[in-house]
């Protein structure tokens, strides 16, 4: 035996154990390596699909959980009906009300009109006028309503100090800081004295002349109409407010920021070019 | 561009609140006494500067032996106070400290006058000497009969309300 084997035994005899261990860390480091790699590998293959699937997911939620959630829903309700109502009730009661009752009032007057103008002098009159004269009778009917009713002067008044943002009128009256003054305090007057917080003066009549009143969160409009206001016109007006509101006013924040003249030109823009006015 | 601001009179019935306005706006005074019911509103155009004018819609409310009672939605949106009270009449400024504590409290921004009214009835030394009686010192002594300080006052509050 030589020296170089002697060397080697002695080194097997005393390293044996620690060269075991070293092999198992070694083969337990690359059993993590191979891991590492192989959900590298594996990653990159099932994400995609795993994205789509989610994607499709997503845009199948309504179909797939939607009627889960429905039905969970509608127990829920079921379950709590009297605070659901309690809840909803305020807003949607107030609502639906107004809105079935005009709807009712509107159907009730168009019915009444049509009846009235069948068989009414007036209506055989038209009918001849038109005959002889050869004007459709639509257009004699339209020319007849249009004098029926006419917009005087149109205020847009803040609510709670009454004083007035803008204005557009036909024939001079007294001072309209004045009269938007004395509607508001007879808005608040009324609409305190029936202690009805939720609820707003709407219109006010005295003889040939009705003042439409539409109430907003922080001013209202008030529309003067001398003839006749009936539920068709005040439907116009009201639609006529509507778009003023929301093409105009509520492009600014703060209502005082706007000219009193940029008002008025959009006021007599929307009241006195209209057509179905 | 127009300024307009709100102006609100309060104060007991018979101080003289409406006579002030009237005196104010149309240069005017009566004997004739006619109470005022709800509220009336009259507008006056005040010039506060130079090349500045400001509008003063000015509304008058019924009076009130109790602040409390007056109608807080005619209150709303107000820029300026005027606490109108008769410097004859003991009755109309025994709560003054009262009234003007709720109105601080209630409106804390708002800018308020505590006006003696009726000045004209007693002497300057009475109203130097009786101050205290008061419980709050007044910052205007007026006479709506014979207009003393009361477009003084007007203009003031309408100066601070610009401010």
């Amino acid at each position: 035996m030589t020296e170089d084997d002697k060397l080697a035994l002695l080194k097997d005899l005393l390293l044996t154990d620690d060269r075991v261990y070293a092999e198992s860390i070694h083969a337990k480091i690359k059993a993590l390596e191979d891991l590492i790699h192989k959900q590298q590998k594996l990653s990159s293959k099932v994400n995609p699909i795993i994205d789509e699937k989610l994607l499709e997911f997503t845009e199948r939620i309504p179909e797939t959980l939607g009627p889960t959630i429905t039905e969970a829903l509608a127990e829920q309700i079921k379950n709590s009906k009297d605070q659901v109502v309690e809840a909803l009730y305020p807003i949607m009661g107030k609502m639906i009300k107004k809105y079935i009752s005009q709807e009712i009032s509107l159907l009730t007057e168009r019915i009444n009109k049509q009846l009235e103008d069948s068989f009414s002098s007036k209506s055989w009159k038209r009918k001849f006028k038109s005959w002889f004269g050869g004007v459709k009778e639509e257009e004699l009917l339209l020319s007849q309503l249009s004098s029926i009713s006419q917009v005087e002067q149109v205020l847009v008044i803040e609510k709670n100090s009454g004083l007035l943002i803008g204005q557009y009128t036909k024939t001079e009256t007294i001072d309209k800081d004045m009269i938007s003054g004395m509607l508001t305090a007879i808005k608040s007057f009324v609409e305190d004295a029936f202690n009805e917080k939720s609820q707003n003066l709407e219109l006010i009549e005295y003889e040939l002349y009705h003042i439409h009143i539409q109430s907003f969160v922080s001013f209202y409009v008030a529309v003067a109409i001398s003839g006749e206001y009936n539920l068709i016109f005040k439907n116009k007006i009201q639609d006529i407010i509507f778009n003023f509101t929301d093409n105009f006013l509520n492009l600014f924040d703060d209502l005082s920021e706007i000219n009193e003249a940029a008002i008025t030109n959009e006021l007599e823009f929307y009241f006195c070019t209209n057509e179905s006015l | 561009m127009k300024v307009s601001k709100k102006i609100i009179l309060l104060g007991h019935f018979g101080v003289g609140k409406s006579s002030l306005i009237r005196q104010f706006v149309e240069n005017s005074f009566t004997t004739d006494y006619k109470v005022t019911i709800g509220v009336h509103i009259l507008k006056k155009e005040v010039q506060i500067a130079p090349n500045e004018t400001i509008s003063l819609i000015i509304w008058d409310l019924e009076g009130y032996d109790d602040i409390k009672k007056t109608r807080a939605s005619y209150l709303l949106g107000t820029h300026g106070f005027i606490y109108v009270f008769d410097v004859t009449r003991p009755a109309t400024f025994q709560n003054l400290e009262d009234d003007i504590t709720y109105l601080t409290n209630q409106y804390a921004n708002t800018p308020l006058k505590v006006v003696g009214n009726k000045a004209d009835l007693v002497t300057k030394s009475y109203l130097k000497e009786n101050k205290a009686i008061f419980g709050v010192t007044p910052d205007f002594f007026t006479s709506a009969k014979t207009g003393d300080n009361v477009a003084d006052l007007f203009t003031t509050l309408a100066k601070e309300l610009v401010k």
